[in-house]
C-alpha cells in the first residue's frame, strides 16, 4: 500500500481531523458530493473520540446558553435519521437507542441540588421546550430494578440516549470511504495558508490544497486557528472512564454515568480533572467511580473490571459548541464541541450543508467565538 | 494464601514476579537491608520454569530434567530467609511513581516502593491458525505447567504443532513421564537453518547445543516427526479432532484428541507498557522488549525490568539479571548491607545472549504463522478474524489503536496479550512500515481483573471525590 502524497488542488474541502465530529461533518459534505479530504494525526494522537462515554444526551445541557438546548434536542431528534442512513448505506449498525435517560442521587443533598439546576435551566430565556421529570426512588425502581437502596430519587428525560460511539466512528469512515472521500492518517496538519483562492495545508506527510478547510481538530485547533484569523479558546480537562467485563443485559436506560452497551460491557464515568495528560488514569477517582456505581446498581460490585482509561474532553472555554468562519479568510471554518457524540446528526446533515455553501445559517451565530470578545469587553 | 491486609504499605522494593529473575532480585534487596516483598500470582514462588518444584508429584528428577531441579534451592532458599512474599497475588497496575496496586483473594491494596522490580516472564507467542479457539487446543506453555504441578500427561492421540525449544523439552517430558505423543508437526523453516548457522560459534560455546541435540535425538526415537510443516488448520465443530498440513509441498491429515501448539516465547510485557516503560522493537526476537540498561534500569528511575519479560534469554540469563537488577536498585537507594559486584552475571548474561542469536534465527516463527490470513480468529476474546482486521487497515487504520475503534480487536478481557503482536505485524506488512513504527497496543490498569468492588475499597481523597460528584 502506498502512502499518500498529495500536492496540487485536490479537494473542495479538507476536514482537519479524523474524530467523531470531523468525520461527521466530512461525511456530511461527501454525500453532497464535494471531494473531501480528512487529515488525521498519527495512531498514538489524544483522541477525545476514543474516549468518549457515547450518549447522545439531552438532561441537563445548556445552562447558560438556551439555544444550546435547543441545538442539543434538535440533533437528538436527528439522530434516528443518521443511524438509519448510516445502517442502511454501510451496512454497520450503530445500535442507536433512545430509550429516555437517568441522572440518579445518592443523597436528599444530591437530589436537591439535581432539582435546583434543572430549575434553573428550564426557566432560562430562549430554552426549548421539553420535559425532564424529578422521580422518587420507587419511581425509579419501576424502570430499573436493580437499583440499590442508596439511590434517593434522580431525573429521567425521555428523550436521552446512547450508541455504540465505536461502531459510529467505523460507520462515519466507512460511509465516508463508500462515498469517494480521502482519509489521510498521519498526515498532522502543521501549517495552513490561503493560496490559489483556497488553502494549502503543510502536514507531516506531503501538502494538501483545498477551497475550503474545516478545523475539527479538538484541542489541536488552538495553534491551527490563529493562521487563519479563528479563535478557539479551550480549556484543559480529562475525564476517566472504567469498563466492565459484559454480564446479561440489566439497564434497559442509559444514566448519565453508567450505560451498558449493546455488547454486554458496562461502562462507567466520567470524572472531571483539570489536566490534559491522558497518560494514566487516578486510581483514586476509579475507586469514587466504582464506589458510587456499586451503590447505584449493587449487581455490578462482582464484575471484573477489563479497562480504565483516561481522555482529553475537548472543552471550549464555557462548554458550549464553537462554529465559526473566519472573517480574515473565508473558507475557513472551525468546527468543535465537547459532545461530539450528541451533536453527530447536526454536524453531518446542518453543519456540512452549510459548510458547502460556504455560509453558517444566521441560527448557530450564537455560537460565534465572537461571544468571548464581548465577554471580554463587558 | 497470604492475607495481604497484614502487608506494610511502603517498602524499599517490591519484586514482581517470583520466577528464576524475581527470586535472584529480591535475594540481592532483602540480603541488603532492604525492606523487600515479593509478588506472584501463582500459589508458590518458582515462576513458569521452576512452577510446583516444592510440590511436583513428578519426583524421579529425569523426568523434568536437571533445569527445573535447579529451582529447588533458589525457590527454598527464598522461602526460608525471612524475605517477604505475597503468593496467590495479582498485581494489576504499576506507575512511574511506584505505587502498586495489588489483589488477593477479593482485597485489593495500594502500595509503593521506592523500586519496582518487574520480572514478569514470558508468555507464549500467539500461533493464530484456523481451529486454534477450538476446546481440545493448548498451548505447549499450558500443559507443561499442568504436567509439573499435577504429574498430568494427556490421554489419546496427542498432536504437537509449531516450533522452539520448549516444544522438545515437553515432549521429552511427556515421554519420560510415561505419556504418548502421536505426532510432532515440526514449523521450523528449513531456510532458517543456514542463516542460523552464523550464530553456531556463540552457540557452540554454550551448553544449548549439547542440551538440544540430545532432546531431538531422544524425543525423534519415539514419535513420528513430519519436519517443514508449511501450513496448518486445525480440524474440529465441537472440539479439535485432527490436524490437517502441508509438508514438503505436500498435504497432509492426522487425528487428534489434544492438539498442542506452541511457537516461541516472548517478553510478557503488559504491566511494564501499563507502567509507561518506554519499549521497542526487537527484529532478532519478532517482539517488543522494553527500553533498559544492561542493569535492567529503565528510563523510569523507580522502575527496573529483568529476565525474559526484558528479552528472551533463558533461566539461566534470566537469574542473573534478576541479580543485577537487585544490585542497581539496591546501590540507588544506599543499601547498608552487602550488595554483591556482578561481574559474574555481567560475564553470564553475554555469554547467553550470544549462544541466543542462533535459537532466534533457528526458531524464527514463519510470516505464514504471525500473520494470518481469512477467517482465521486473529482476537479471540472479541472473534475479530484476519479479513476483518484487513479491512480496518484498508479503511484507515495505520496502528492498532485506530484498528480497535474499527473493529474491537484487542479490546476483550486479556487486553491484547493474544492478539497485540499479530495486530502490530498485519498492519506493518499491510501499511509497509516496520512493527517498532507501527507499536503496540496502549496498554492500562488493570492489566490482571479485579472487580469493581475491589477497586471501590480502595481509598479516596476529596478531590477525587469532587472530580465525579456533580450536578
Amino acid at each position: 500500500m502506498q502512502r499518500s502524497q498529495s500536492t496540487g488542488r485536490d479537494y473542495d474541502v479538507a476536514v482537519i481531523g479524523g474524530g467523531l465530529v470531523g468525520i461527521a461533518v466530512a461525511w456530511g459534505l461527501a454525500r453532497l458530493g464535494q471531494r473531501v479530504a480528512v487529515l488525521d494525526e498519527v495512531d498514538g494522537a489524544k483522541r477525545a473520540s476514543r474516549g468518549n462515554f457515547a450518549l447522545v444526551w439531552v438532561q441537563s445541557k445548556g445552562l447558560g446558553m438556551g439555544e444550546y438546548a435547543g441545538w442539543t434536542v434538535r440533533s437528538s431528534n436527528g439522530w434516528a435519521g443518521l443511524a438509519d442512513e448510516l445502517g442502511r448505506e454501510t451496512g454497520v449498525d450503530v445500535h442507536f437507542e433512545r430509550p429516555g435517560g437517568f441522572h440518579l442521587a445518592l443523597s436528599e443533598r444530591e437530589l436537591e441540588m439535581r432539582a435546583t439546576s434543572l430549575k434553573r435551566l428550564h426557566n432560562q430565556p430562549r430554552m426549548v421546550g421539553y420535559e425532564t421529570t424529578m422521580l422518587t426512588h420507587s419511581e425509579i425502581k419501576r424502570m430499573l430494578p436493580d437499583i440499590g437502596p442508596d439511590v434517593v430519587g434522580g431525573s429521567y428525560c425521555p428523550l436521552d440516549g446512547h450508541v455504540n460511539s465505536q461502531k459510529l466512528l467505523r460507520a462515519l469512515h466507512q460511509g465516508f470511504a463508500q462515498l469517494g472521500g480521502t482519509y489521510l492518517p498521519g498526515s498532522t496538519a502543521l501549517h495552513i495558508a490561503q493560496a490559489g483562492g483556497g488553502f494549502s495545508i503543510k502536514t507531516t506527510d506531503g501538502a494538501v490544497a483545498a477551497g475550503k478547510v474545516v478545523l475539527a481538530a479538538g484541542n489541536a485547533n488552538m495553534a491551527l486557528a490563529p493562521q487563519v484569523g479563528l479563535s478557539v479558546p479551550m480549556l484543559p480537562e480529562r475525564g476517566q472512564i472504567i469498563v466492565t467485563e459484559r454480564t446479561e443485559r440489566f439497564l434497559r436506560h442509559p444514566v448519565v454515568t453508567i450505560r451498558q452497551t449493546d455488547e454486554g460491557t458496562v461502562m462507567l464515568g466520567d470524572s472531571r480533572e483539570e489536566t490534559t495528560d491522558d497518560r494514566g488514569a487516578n486510581p483514586q477517582i476509579n475507586s469514587v467511580m466504582a464506589a458510587r456505581a456499586s451503590r447505584m446498581f449493587p449487581r455490578l460490585a462482582r464484575l471484573n473490571v477489563v479497562r480504565t482509561w483516561s481522555a482529553i474532553r475537548v472543552m471550549t472555554a464555557d462548554g458550549f459548541p464553537i462554529y465559526d468562519q473566519s472573517v480574515t479568510h473565508p473558507g475557513a471554518f472551525v468546527v468543535t464541541c465537547h459532545s461530539g457524540v450528541t451533536l453527530a446528526a447536526n454536524h453531518a446533515y446542518d453543519m456540512a450543508g452549510m459548510i458547502a455553501r460556504g455560509a453558517l445559517d444566521p441560527d448557530v451565530a450564537v455560537f460565534s467565538a465572537r461571544r468571548f470578545d464581548a465577554n471580554a469587553g463587558a | 494464601m497470604t492475607d495481604i491486609r497484614q502487608l506494610a504499605t511502603d517498602w524499599d522494593a517490591i519484586v514482581v514476579g517470583a520466577g528464576p529473575a524475581g527470586l535472584a532480585a529480591a535475594r540481592v534487596l532483602h540480603s541488603a537491608g532492604l525492606s523487600t516483598l515479593l509478588i506472584d500470582e501463582n500459589p508458590a514462588p518458582g515462576g513458569q520454569i521452576w512452577r510446583a518444584v516444592t510440590s511436583t508429584p513428578l519426583l524421579d528428577q529425569s523426568v523434568l530434567g536437571l533445569d527445573y531441579w535447579a529451582g529447588l534451592e533458589p525457590v527454598r532458599g527464598a522461602i526460608g530467609s525471612g524475605l517477604a512474599i505475597a503468593t496467590a497475588t495479582s498485581v494489576w497496575s504499576a506507575d512511574r511513581g511506584g505505587q502498586v496496586g495489588i489483589s488477593c483473594n477479593g482485597v485489593t491494596r495500594m502500595l509503593t516502593a521506592k523500586r519496582v522490580v518487574i520480572a514478569t516472564g514470558a508468555l507464549e507467542r500467539p500461533f493464530p491458525v484456523k481451529g486454534w479457539t477450538l476446546p481440545g487446543v493448548l498451548t505447549v506453555g499450558a500443559a507443561q505447567g499442568l504436567l509439573k504441578s499435577s504429574g498430568r500427561v494427556f490421554s489419546g492421540r496427542v498432536v504437537i504443532a509449531g516450533c522452539g525449544p520448549l516444544l522438545w523439552l515437553y515432549a521429552a517430558q511427556v515421554l519420560r513421564a510415561g505419556g504418548t505423543i502421536a505426532h510432532i508437526l515440526d514449523t521450523t523453516e528449513a531456510a532458517q537453518f543456514r542463516p542460523a548457522s552464523r550464530g553456531l560459534a556463540g552457540f557452540a560455546l554454550s551448553s544449548y547445543l549439547a542440551k538440544g541435540l540430545a532432546l531431538m535425538a531422544e524425543v525423534r526415537r519415539r514419535v513420528q516427526v513430519i519436519s517443514r510443516v508449511t501450513a496448518l488448520e486445525i480440524e474440529g465443530q465441537e472440539r479439535a479432532t485432527g490436524v490437517r498440513f502441508e509438508a514438503r509441498g505436500r498435504s497432509g491429515q492426522v487425528a487428534a484428541d489434544v492438539v498442542l501448539v506452541h511457537q516461541g516465547i516472548v517478553p510478557q510485557v503488559n504491566l511494564a507498557m501499563a507502567a509507561g516503560v518506554p519499549y521497542r522493537w526487537d527484529a532478532a526476537q519478532l517482539c517488543f522488549a522494553p527500553v533498559a540498561d544492561e542493569s535492567g534500569q529503565t528510563p523510569l528511575a523507580r522502575i527496573l525490568v529483568a529476565g525474559d519479560g526484558a528479552g528472551i534469554a533463558g533461566w539461566e540469563a534470566a537469574s542473573a539479571r534478576g541479580t543485577l537488577a537487585g544490585i542497581a536498585a539496591a546501590q540507588a537507594l544506599g543499601a547498608s548491607g552487602p550488595v554483591p559486584n556482578g561481574r559474574s552475571e555481567r560475564a553470564q548474561v553475554r555469554r547467553k545472549l550470544r549462544a541466543r542469536g542462533f535459537l532466534d534465527r533457528l526458531y524464527r516463527p514463519a510470516d505464514a504463522f504471525r500473520r494470518p490470513t481469512g477467517d482465521v480468529i486473529v482476537c479471540r476474546c472479541e472473534e475479530v478474524t484476519a479479513a476483518e482486521v484487513e479491512k480496518g487497515i484498508d479503511l484507515g487504520a495505520i496502528g492498532p489503536a485506530q484498528l480497535k475503534s474499527y473493529t474491537r480487536c484487542g479490546m476483550g478481557p486479556c487486553q491484547g496479550r493474544l492478539c497485540g503482536l499479530t495486530v502490530t505485524e498485519m498492519i506493518a506488512a499491510r501499511r509497509g512500515l516496520t512493527p517498532g513504527e507501527v507499536g503496540h497496543y496502549r496498554l492500562r490498569a488493570p492489566v490482571k481483573p479485579i472487580t469493581l468492588a475491589e477497586l471501590a475499597s480502595l481509598p479516596a481523597d476529596d478531590a477525587a471525590v469532587r472530580a465525579v460528584v456533580r450536578n
